[in-house]
């Protein structure tokens, strides 16, 4: 990463964090509708992200190992398995994969 | 499942274990970041300020893949800003939950990130939903500056990280931890919504702008899930 990127990414990251708590957020979350969506959006953007890191290879989808690891990992969260076992059953079961 | 907000799931609250592997998940992340950062060409300085400074590993490898791909300086940092984005909405959902004291609202923003907003929004008090968030952040930031130091310095011995399944850790801890939001139904409606929306565009649209257009899923599980809270 260049000097550029990294100022230019510190202040469009602390930036939007600020304008989302004390700008966004008080002139939208007065309303009920609003309050509920706000505590919808992690669901929503959360699970965004997941399916990126998980079938995304640059803008192409594809299936592979890291696939099986993260569905191991949803069931295991489904069943409300702890943390830990969550990421290592993921970690484990994606790297077995890739050997076989 | 039930059709009315169901009588509050336990507020989760990390244990030890968890805060560990919490950790342990950002330890491996901050290697799996550094690792790569000098594998593509960036000095060892830059990369122990950049990840220590810009706070979003998300940015770092969105402009990472638009480098990689061939893109431009400025698309890169485009990239990385817009997947930032959802910290802000991240920051925005948190705030108004904090006890209203300026400094430390403005020091949780700035901290606002996918796990500890997500365990600290399900805290029932204020003083919970502080504590929370920062015990939360506390074990990420161990795990993930212990993680860039390591990866800074003898990251380049692991070699292929991904043969270690590295690049599955990060998806399946935050599964984890939007795991409780995911068993409440308007939660798992706006979830499997917002994940929809991005398989979509992912291969469509610009570098950032599924994960950002995900939101809707939210006006989604609003619409058809009527029964909830609102008003």
């Amino acid at each position: 990463m260049s000097t550029l990127s990294i100022v230019a990414l510190v202040a469009a990251v602390w930036g939007q964090r600020l304008l989302g708590a004390f700008v966004i957020g008080p002139v939208l979350g007065r309303r009920p509708v609003v309050a509920r969506a706000m505590g919808l959006l992690p669901a929503a953007v959360v699970m965004a992200v997941i399916i990126q890191l998980t079938v995304a290879e640059g803008k192409s989808l594809v299936v592979d190992e890291r696939l099986a690891g993260v569905a191991v990992a949803g069931v295991l969260v489904w069943r409300r398995a702890p943390f830990l076992a969550v990421v290592l059953a993921a970690a484990t079961v994606t790297a077995l994969l890739r050997v076989l | 499942m039930a059709e009315t907000k169901s009588p509050a799931p336990k507020a989760l609250r990390l244990g030890t274990a968890d805060v560990f592997a919490m950790a342990i998940t950002f330890f491996a992340l901050g290697v799996t970041l550094q690792v790569l950062l000098i594998d593509r060409g960036t000095s060892v300085g830059r990369a122990l300020l950049a990840s220590s400074l810009i706070f979003s590993a998300t940015s770092q490898f969105a402009y990472l893949a638009v480098r990689d791909a061939g893109g431009g300086e400025w698309a890169a940092i485009a990239a990385g800003t817009v997947v930032a984005t959802r910290f802000g909405i991240m920051s925005m959902t948190l705030s108004p939950r904090l006890p209203q004291v300026l400094w430390r609202r403005v020091a949780a923003a700035l901290n606002s990130f996918d796990p500890n907003v997500a365990v600290a929004i399900q805290q029932e008090t204020p003083k919970a939903v502080e504590r929370e968030f920062w015990r939360t952040t506390a074990a990420m930031m161990i795990g993930w500056f212990l993680g860039i130091f390591v990866g800074t310095f003898i990251g380049n011995v692991v070699g292929d990280i991904d043969r270690l399944g590295l690049d599955a850790v990060f998806p399946a801890a935050l599964l984890a931890i939007i795991g409780n939001l995911i068993r409440s139904g308007d939660g798992r409606v706006a979830a499997i919504a917002g994940g929809l929306i991005c398989v979509v565009l992912l291969p469509v649209a610009p570098a950032g702008v599924p994960i950002i257009l995900s939101v809707f899923g939210v006006a989604v599980a609003i619409t058809f899930r009527r029964s909830g809270a609102a008003r």
